[in-house]
């Protein structure tokens, strides 16, 4: 049983920096209805930036650099890259995105070359435990930052009139262009904003238990992939349920491989994407997704 | 984006005579491209036929994406996973039962050519197998759907051991037809020694040349206006008679079948199965490919494919002489990342200035 | 008729691709020099070229920098003092980022001109070749893998105890050390794919020699967080782990094994640690009750050989730390000299005389703790394995805890074929 709630929550703490991930994805697709394969890549951007600074500048100015750094990576990929393609096709665009992708995580990686870097948290490896349960504080950490973070989020929303803003702009473009709200300044700050919520991400996925930031860790963004699908791609509050169904699926599959061994083992990475599916057979716009309403 | 045949065809149209069409230049270039190409094995050597019959693999694969991303407008991350099917699938269909490293494989033993064309079945069936998600499914969700077919794959590519041969691979049979084998024994040609790269050039030729044949005719003709119908607007569409869902399914199991003959054609080079080479990253070039060349076209694919799997080795083969690349282990840019940089900015590029790709400069619509 | 035309220009074709196509020269067989040395490809008069596939800028690039460089600074030491057979060594590197394609075009582009490869990075790819490395193409490889299912060509030679070899030995330590005894479970945390599964048949095999039972864990090379993992080997109650992963795997897997108060001793392969490690949250955790396995001292030991090598080639690169790959690559580069040596005074340097050059030398590389013995192909190099454990004052961040040694159990291991 202890090993069971330790997994639950192991799960459900790394699930809320996955659904982190998953929120700024979902912010860039209500704004701008693209799927955007660079997620990864502004990630890798916060967390170098925080990496870099954090022993000249101390370890809270640092994080507040790389999230501002990626936020600007965000809003510039928007301005230089997004705003000039003349095409209608969304698909085109999340081509686009992967080109982005590559070039940013090229350089970022050359410039890593084979070290580990320290982001030099506050936390280190300590840890907390009550009641025979041992979780590490930075999940702790990462759990309530996470959930501050999206509250925060999703009252800004609601009642700013940036979410205004951007609600109008996601249900119908047109519409709220004639009435005087600017789309390109919606998608520009979807896209910073996803880019400063990657960057908290990157914080939460280099610290302790994971040795720190480097080459490899632009693959756990892979995990918002299913998360955002899961929850239903336009929607925030399945960005949030998405992130966690597919941070506990994983620490469970991982945890519990010696019983599911007839799948074969190391079937952690896989069971998010198999929970994607069977979503995606009953409900094909994810768990809160809006069905598509078509006006012909 | 609209029409996806632009292109401005050589091809004699049905009214025009023949000669006619054999009188225009378009039609001697491409008379003498195609007798260049046939004649290249006789020059190149090994390295630079077999960077391109990994471009030809390439394009074949590329073709069967852009019938279904390009011209119908379904984004398909799962690619690699067909090509996978189609190479494995070669393997388990063409390959006799025997021990690895202490596992078992099994294997079926058909005639090599046989095997090849049920692969290109199998794949074209595993399409058919996913059409209940990709049925329903649009845009960004069909998208990550197809990104669990990679993860799916890697994980049985590793685990079914004794289909796949798990991380080990499997050794791919040499394709052999009408008595002749396609393997590394030497045959003189006009006193050239012809070994297996020489001789798969020949067969490759032939399978690209009927691929992008026969995706032309597709692309031309009924199928290809309703595929880009549902592409443009899939409502409207269907409310002009276009089938829609049948049309969406078909056209994922033809592109899975394009995938399929990739597969084994790069199989068939490689010549050994590797797991890890059919992982996110090929779906991921192949995407760029049919961007970098132009979508909805069938030359797009080639070009775009030739770009894609060229530019690294050429890169790479003249890193020593070029400007800003250094040799590995000598700091600076080295060749690989050169390479990525390149084809990243290229897909870039290419989308925001050359919309219709590099095989159509102008944008399309303009020329009409 | 146009027809008739192209069917002439074909023809036409077929006759002068017959006359001028290079590829139709007659077989460049093996010559020999004048004084009398069989000689055959990337060998002339004056230099040796050997190649070199490594993965500077993928999943391995911290591995395979340190061993080119290191193999680098062979070829210039070599060649300082006057080269091998009179002639210069040429190193010819290509960087595959661990990308299939690549790797196997980068063979078959480096193949017609080199006298063998001394490095080859990524033992899927070596498999991927090895057809043809045995059957026609017949060059020396040194791959730098340490995976049993390598063994057994007479050409692709590994250098060290394969990893299933390098695990009896490890747990044999632990056994030796009263760490763990007969009816304890031990936990064997492992990457899919060649490497972890190959060490696991060797951690099933320790088992069942000592009575003990193993708790398999598998994972992929993207998985960086451990803590799933040892919660259920936890659960397992095991009493120590073997992790068969890269470096930040057995990060991740000490750091939280020691914060959780999960305090059993943890022994890696020797590819799964890096010094880099040190600075990490999981450095103190890691000189506490971690060790690695090599068929090498640690760079950073007293002994002549590593001391030596250190100082060159901090020289050379003063930028770049010392780490296991620097011996390894030099290691290799050494191997495929003294065959060169061999085949030299055999009078046959040809890619066959090589090879049987090669299949002569025993007792060689002594020097860095372990005497290597290359007359059977189908074992290992030397079953033996140096323990060490990560310090961080040491260069290189490693100090040796126990000598070269051969655990029974592996001195009869054979890994299946």
């Amino acid at each position: 049983m202890t090993t069971f709630i330790e997994l639950l929550l192991g799960g459900l703490a790394i699930g809320s920096v996955y659904a982190l991930i998953a929120l700024g994805f979902v912010v860039i697709f209500k704004a701008t209805e693209v799927v955007n394969f660079a997620h990864a890549s502004l990630l890798l951007a916060g967390g170098y930036v925080t990496a870099v600074l954090h022993d000249d500048i101390g370890f809270w100015p640092a994080l507040g650099v790389g999230v501002a750094g990626a936020a600007v990576v965000g809003a510039a990929v928007e301005f230089l890259v997004m705003r000039r393609y003349r095409g209608s096709d969304h698909s085109v665009l999340a081509i686009v995105t992967i080109g982005v992708d590559i070039l940013i995580t090229t350089e970022l990686t050359r410039r890593m070359g084979t070290e580990v870097l320290s982001l030099g948290d506050p936390w280190g490896d300590g840890v907390v435990t009550v009641g025979g349960i041992t979780l590490a504080q930075t999940r702790i950490a990462a759990f309530v930052v996470a959930g501050l973070l999206i509250t925060l989020f999703l009252l800004a929303f609601r009642y700013t009139s940036w979410g205004v803003s951007m609600r109008a702009a996601a249900e119908n473009p047109q519409t709220a262009a004639l009435m005087g709200i600017r789309l390109g300044r919606v998608s520009l700050s979807a896209w910073a904003v996803a880019g400063a919520l990657a960057a908290v991400a990157a914080l939460f996925l280099t610290v302790f238990p994971t040795p720190g930031l480097e080459r490899a860790t632009s693959f756990a963004a892979l995990k918002a992939f299913p998360a955002a699908i899961l929850g239903g791609l336009d929607s925030t509050t399945g960005a949030l349920v998405g992130g966690l169904v597919v941070g506990v699926t994983e620490s469970l599959a991982t945890g519990y491989q010696g019983d599911l061994s007839f799948l074969g083992r190391g079937i952690g990475d896989l069971a998010p994407y198999l929970v994607m599916l069977v979503v995606l057979l009953v409900r094909p716009a994810g768990l809160f997704g809006t069905k598509e309403l078509a006006r012909v | 984006m609209s029409e996806a045949t632009t292109d401005g065809a050589a091809a004699p149209g049905p009214g025009r005579p023949l000669t006619a069409g054999l009188r225009r230049p378009r039609t001697h270039l491409r008379l003498a491209g195609a007798l260049l190409l046939l004649a290249l094995p006789f020059y190149l050597d090994r390295f630079w036929l077999q960077a391109g019959l990994f471009a030809m693999a390439a394009a074949i694969g590329a073709i069967g994406l852009n019938l279904l991303t390009g011209s119908t407008g379904q984004l398909s991350m799962g690619h690699a996973f067909f090509l996978a099917v189609g190479a494995y699938g070669y393997c388990v269909l063409a390959g006799e039962s025997s021990t690895q490293n202490g596992h078992a494989l099994s294997g079926l033993g058909l005639p090599t050519w046989l095997a090849a064309v049920l692969a290109v079945l199998l794949a074209g069936a595993a399409g058919g197998l996913f059409s209940p998600i990709a049925g329903r499914l649009r845009g960004a969700y069909l998208g990550i759907a197809t990104l669990a077919l990679i993860f799916i794959g890697q994980h049985v590519l590793f685990n079914a051991g004794s289909l796949t041969g798990g991380f080990n691979g499997r050794p791919v049979p040499p394709f052999s037809l009408f008595g002749f084998t396609f393997d590394d024994t030497e045959t003189v040609v006009a006193a050239v020694p012809f070994h297996s790269f020489e001789k798969l050039w020949y067969a490759a030729l032939p399978a690209l040349a009927v691929s992008a044949y026969f995706a032309r005719g597709v692309l031309r003709g009924r199928p290809g206006r309703a595929l880009n119908a549902i592409r443009d607007h899939r409502i409207a569409a269907g409310v002009t008679g276009v089938p829609v869902a049948r049309y969406r399914a078909g056209v994922f199991v033809l592109s899975s079948m394009y995938a399929g003959l990739a597969g084994v054609l790069l199989a068939l080079v490689f010549q050994r199965t590797v797991p890890e080479y059919f992982g996110m990253v090929l779906s991921l070039e192949y995407l760029a490919m049919i961007v970098i060349g132009g979508l909805g076209s069938v030359a797009g694919a080639v070009v775009g494919a030739a770009f894609v799997s060229l530019l690294p080795q050429v890169l790479t083969h003249y890193s020593d002489s070029l400007p800003l690349v250094s040799a590995p282990g000598t700091g600076g840019v080295a060749p690989g990342e050169a390479s990525r940089y390149l084809y990243g900015a290229a897909v870039v590029a290419v989308v925001l200035f050359l919309p219709g790709g590099l095989t159509r400069p102008k944008k399309p619509g303009e020329n009409r | 008729m146009k027809l008739r035309v192209y069917g002439a220009a074909l023809a036409a074709l077929a006759l002068a691709v017959a006359g001028c196509s290079g590829k139709a020269a007659s077989k460049d067989g093996a010559a020999a020099d004048r004084s009398g040395v069989r000689t055959g490809e990337g060998v002339t008069d004056t230099k040796i070229t050997l190649g070199a596939l490594t993965d500077m800028t993928g999943v391995y690039a911290s591995l395979g920098k340190s061993v080119t460089q290191a193999q680098r600074l062979w070829v210039q030491q070599t060649n300082a003092a006057g080269g091998i057979c009179d002639r210069q060594i040429e190193l010819t590197v290509r960087d595959h980022g661990y990308d299939p394609q690549k790797a196997v075009a980068a063979y078959t582009e480096l193949e017609p001109d080199v006298l063998g490869f001394p490095q080859f990075i990524g033992s899927p790819f070596v498999s991927a070749v090895e057809q043809r490395i045995d059957n026609q193409d017949k060059g020396v490889v040194l791959p730098q893998a340490w995976s049993a299912n390598l063994l057994s060509s007479p050409y692709v030679r590994v250098i060290g105890a394969t990893y299933d070899v390098e695990t009896i030995n490890l747990i044999d330590y632990l056994l030796e050390e009263e760490r763990i005894a007969e009816g304890d479970r031990i936990g064997h945390v492992y990457f899919e794919g060649d490497y972890g599964e190959n060490a696991l048949a060797g951690s099933r095999h320790a088992a069942k020699e000592a009575g003990l039972t193993v708790v398999e864990q598998k994972i992929k090379p993207t998985d960086n967080d451990m803590t799933a993992q040892v919660s259920a080997l936890k659960q397992a109650g095991v009493k120590a782990v073997v992790i068969s992963a890269g470096p930040r795997q057995a990060a991740s897997l000490v750091g939280v094994a020691a914060a959780t108060g999960f305090d059993v001793p943890v022994v890696g392969n020797n590819s799964a640690y890096a010094p880099q490690l040190l600075a990490t949250q999981a450095g103190p955790a890691l000189q506490k009750d971690y060790y690695v396995g090599a068929s090498t001292l640690p760079i950073g030991d007293a002994a002549k050989g590593p001391a030596a090598l250190a100082e060159a080639y901090t020289a050379q690169y003063p930028k770049d730390g010392l780490d296991n790959g620097v011996i390894a690559g030099y290691n290799a580069a050494s191997v495929f000299g003294e065959a060169l040596k061999k085949a030299c005074a055999s009078g046959d340097l040809t890619r066959d005389g090589v090879g049987k050059a090669l299949l002569t030398i025993k007792d060689f590389g002594a020097d860095f703790g372990v005497a290597h013995d290359f007359t059977d192909p189908a074992a290992p190099s030397t079953r033996q394995t140096v323990v060490m454990k990560p310090d961080a004052k040491a260069p290189g961040g490693l100090k040796v805890v126990r000598r070269a040694e051969v655990a029974p159990a592996a001195e009869s291991f054979t890994a299946k074929h």
